[in-house]
């Protein structure tokens, strides 16, 4: 009987010991508090050290920078009420308007100058210090980076404290759109300071700016809150009282919490779509990603012969994957820039002609055969074995599945074979060069073709075909550092000129733009999707009472 | 029995260190690295690698690390939640992953030794059959598939409870996941003190005892069940380990903040120090428990306290 009891102890004991965990201040449950399903949990609340979609997504709900989003996703004033920008296309200088961090302490122009430099500070070691360097082509940035130069030369100077004024080495069009971009946004450096290691690891340890507050977060948090920061500079257009994101990494769990009321708005994965398409509140919305095959045309003697690369791109049935494998409302792609996501002088999206390269990218499969034939004989071979590497999620696998056969339905002789690696081994192979096709994705940085464009000039790291053409380089350097940075019509001319060069040359297959399936219940309005930097923005979204 | 719970003691210690140095060999072996994102220069790759010291040969960083351990830092978070002090996130997540387990080794061995002596004691009846049914099932049918019914009955369509764990409904939203956690442990407990109990019974002490007059609840009690407890603790105690540090597939229907989530998040984005920490607190649980379970045989059964006094 003594051992039963003890059993019965144990088990008093387990009970208590799971009471006895700390159960945190609830944050007020109104009715148009949004309940926000995510599926990955934050990294990184330090806007200088995020690099993901969802610890983005956070910052920004509590954090502004110079510009923020409008609902089409052009950059239009935040914390900058206006801004000057020198006849040279060199100087841009900003003026801040009248706003407060959560601890009272305004925000000034020392704080963009402050988080600017831990940008770049080879300490911090900031993955997107790029976005200054390269891509924002602030002056000194690549030299600070590369440690040839001490932080304080970074070419970004507080005039006064509500002036930053911001040197560029070459006129960037496309600047105004990076000053959303959370590497971007301010740090105040006394509070900063004052966290030391664990700046952005709890709500005590993060300062609001922006049109929310923090006040339920521990690192990689499964669920947490904000509630609507009543000081915001802007704080008449936010209407809801407060976000409370939950991560849910199963699907059907996602769908059932959805159907009973504990979210508004939730991802449904390809397989649940039938169940819910019908419904008024699905709906899919572009996620900005491009899929595609990269061949390793510098390795693999068959794949650098260019009709070989032809009948294998011309040979996918790029709608029958998005319709018959997908179903997420993912867009077959035949462009080697994606859809909706970068927007030119007219306003128009640079990729909405899909038709534009139709000559060599397109679903045929006689012309595929007749490039086959040739590219066989040139080879003098009559059979070929590739190997493709993908990862090992669900989406890939099977997009990796149907091409496989598709391919070797359509083009006699050839056998692919698949290797699924976890998606950290498939990239390092990639970079590695060893690998033949591989089948993976690239996000926009910016809202500019160049983000895609970028990649294929000679001895890029994503290069990973290693393909190289000088005319192609010339072309990429004349849009970014060149003559046409400052003339953005026929800059965007002539990026058309440089992406012909990649399609012609089948230096990648392009699949498709992804989308992401979702519901969002229909007493929620206003909230913004962009492919770019701040996937959903809630600062118009209004939930009204059922 | 000092001396020899002393030795366990320093065994234990050096296996330990043995498995720190093997999965510092061990991470060197993971494909990939926590750092070879598509958007990284290799010069800031090399700018990571050292900043984390993860340019240095294994041999300096598994000192490093030691001498840093015995300090109590476990080093930092590379990727799943940057730069946070590692103790700082099991801080939060172990009592969780215990507590859930615990209930559910619990719950799990409550019920599995009433099925089992129900079993044992009215065998080859229709309860034997019903207990044997039961424990077939849980043994042979995983935990998330009981997850998700359950979830799916009792949260969906009746709502007895919550779906998504939360700190905020502890014990309504733990009951869910405790219960489909137990039913491994409840199977395997009520198998074995079925078998058990069969064994002892028909055994000749216990006929002795039996024939001394012995009434049928003390000869159970004391006799029975004492001994046949030994060989269902064995099999308890992995149960134990394997509840408390979570698991992953319950973890992930339930929204559950656990460590067994937290580990496979690490080993998918290559976050060296986490798997390292994680896995080392794991043995250090598994090599507690197993010390533990020694000493209970020596309370449990006198034959064993005594044979090692005679050491």
């Amino acid at each position: 009987m003594k051992k039963m009891k003890a059993l019965l102890s144990i088990a008093t004991a387990s009970v208590m010991l799971m009471s006895s965990i700390s159960i945190p201040a609830s944050a007020e449950t109104g009715t148009s508090v949004l309940n926000v399903m995510i599926e990955t949990q934050v990294e990184s609340l330090d806007p200088q050290q995020a690099t993901d979609g969802t610890s983005f997504e956070v910052i920004a709900d509590y954090t502004d920078g110079l510009m923020q989003m409008d609902e089409s996703g052009a950059a239009v004033e935040a914390l900058a009420e206006s801004y000057d920008l020198s006849d040279d296309g060199l100087t841009y200088t900003f003026h801040l308007r009248e706003a407060y961090w959560s601890n009272g302490t305004q925000v000034t122009a020392a704080d963009f100058v402050y988080a600017w430099q831990r940008a770049v500070d080879p300490d911090i070691a900031s993955e997107y210090a790029y976005m200054l360097s390269d891509i924002g082509q602030i002056v000194n940035a690549a030299e600070i980076i590369a440690g040839e130069m001490d932080k304080s030369e970074l070419g970004v100077t507080a005039v006064d404290d509500l002036t930053l004024e911001v040197q560029l080495v070459v006129p960037v069009s496309y600047f105004l759109s990076l000053m959303y971009f959370p590497t971007f946004y301010p740090v105040n450096q006394e509070f900063c300071e004052s966290c030391g290691d664990t700046f952005g690891t709890s709500p005590d340890t993060v300062l609001s700016n922006g049109a929310f507050i923090l006040t339920d977060y521990e690192p990689a948090a499964t669920s947490f809150e904000l509630v609507k920061n009543e000081d915001y500079w802007d704080a008449d257009r936010v209407s809801l009282a407060g976000l409370n994101y939950q991560v849910i990494q199963d699907s059907q769990q996602a769908l059932m919490s959805y159907q009973v009321g504990d979210l508004d708005i939730t991802l449904v994965n390809g397989d649940q779509v039938e169940q819910v398409e019908e419904d008024e509140e699905f709906s899919s919305i572009g996620a900005g990603y491009l899929w595609y095959v990269s061949p390793n045309i510098d390795a693999v003697p068959e794949l650098a012969n260019l009709n070989i690369r032809m009948a294998m791109t011309m040979a996918i049935d790029r709608e029958s994957i998005t319709a018959d494998v997908l179903k997420d409302g993912s867009k077959a792609t035949y462009t080697a820039v994606p859809m909706d996501f970068a927007a030119g002088p007219d306003g128009s999206d640079y990729a909405e002609d899909q038709t534009r390269y139709s000559d060599v990218c397109t679903y045929d499969l006689e012309l595929a055969a007749e490039y086959w034939q040739a590219g066989l004989e040139e080879l003098g071979i009559s059979e070929l074995t590739l190997d493709m590497v993908v990862d090992a999620d669900d989406a890939p696998q099977k997009v990796a599945q149907v091409l496989k056969e598709q391919w070797e339905t359509a083009l006699p002789g050839l056998t692919v074979n698949l290797t699924v690696e976890p998606k950290k081994q498939r990239v390092q192979d990639m970079q590695d060069g060893n690998f033949e096709l591989g089948l993976t994705r690239w996000g926009p940085d910016y809202a500019d073709p160049m983000t895609y464009l970028g990649m294929w000039v000679t001895d890029n790291s994503n290069n990973y075909g290693l393909w190289s053409n000088e005319e192609y380089d010339a072309i990429i350097a004349e849009c970014t550092t060149g003559d046409l940075c400052t003339d953005a019509e026929a800059r965007w001319e002539r990026l058309y000129d440089a992406e012909a060069l990649v399609m012609a040359d089948a230096v990648i297959f392009p699949l498709y733009t992804q989308c992401n399936a979702q519901m969002i219940s229909s007493s929620v309005t206003g909230i913004e999707f962009h492919a770019v930097a701040l996937n959903r923005v809630y600062k118009n979204t209004v939930k009204t009472e059922d | 029995m000092k001396k020899y719970t002393l030795k366990r003691i320093l065994t234990s210690f050096l296996t330990l260190l043995a498995i720190l140095f093997i999965l510092f060999l061990l991470m060197q072996l993971m494909p990939g690295s926590p750092f070879n994102d598509e958007k990284l220069s290799s010069d800031q790759r090399e700018l990571l690698y050292a900043k984390y010291g993860l340019d240095q040969p294994v041999i300096v960083q598994f000192f490093k690390y030691v001498v840093n351990m015995l300090k109590g830092d476990l080093g930092v978070s590379y990727k799943i939640s940057k730069n946070t002090p590692i103790s700082q996130l099991i801080q939060t997540r172990l009592p969780i992953s215990i507590g859930i387990g615990g209930a559910a080794v619990s719950i799990g061995a409550l019920l599995g030794l009433l099925l089992g002596l129900l079993a044992a004691l009215k065998h080859d009846t229709i309860w034997d059959s019903l207990a044997t049914i039961i424990s077939v099932i849980g043994v042979s049918v995983p935990s998330y598939v009981f997850a998700l019914a359950l979830s799916y009955y009792f949260g969906f369509r009746l709502r007895w409870f919550p779906m998504l764990f939360s700190t905020k409904t502890l014990i309504s939203s733990s009951i869910l996941p405790s219960i489909s956690l137990s039913m491994f442990t409840m199977a395997s407990i009520a198998r074995f003190t079925r078998s058990e109990m069969m064994e002892v019974m028909g055994s000749d002490y216990m006929l002795l005892a039996e024939s001394k007059g012995l009434s049928s609840s003390a000869l159970i009690f004391r006799h029975a069940l004492r001994n046949a407890l030994i060989p269902i603790i064995t099999v308890l105690a992995p149960l134990v380990v394997d509840l408390m540090t979570g698991s992953l597939v319950v973890e992930k229907i339930f929204s559950i903040p656990g460590v067994g989530s937290l580990l496979v998040n690490a080993i998918q984005s290559n976050d060296y120090n986490v798997v390292i920490a994680l896995s080392f607190i794991y043995s250090a649980l598994y090599i507690g428990i197993m010390l533990v379970v020694d000493i209970l045989y020596g309370i449990i059964d006198p034959r064993i306290r005594l044979a090692k006094k005679g050491d």
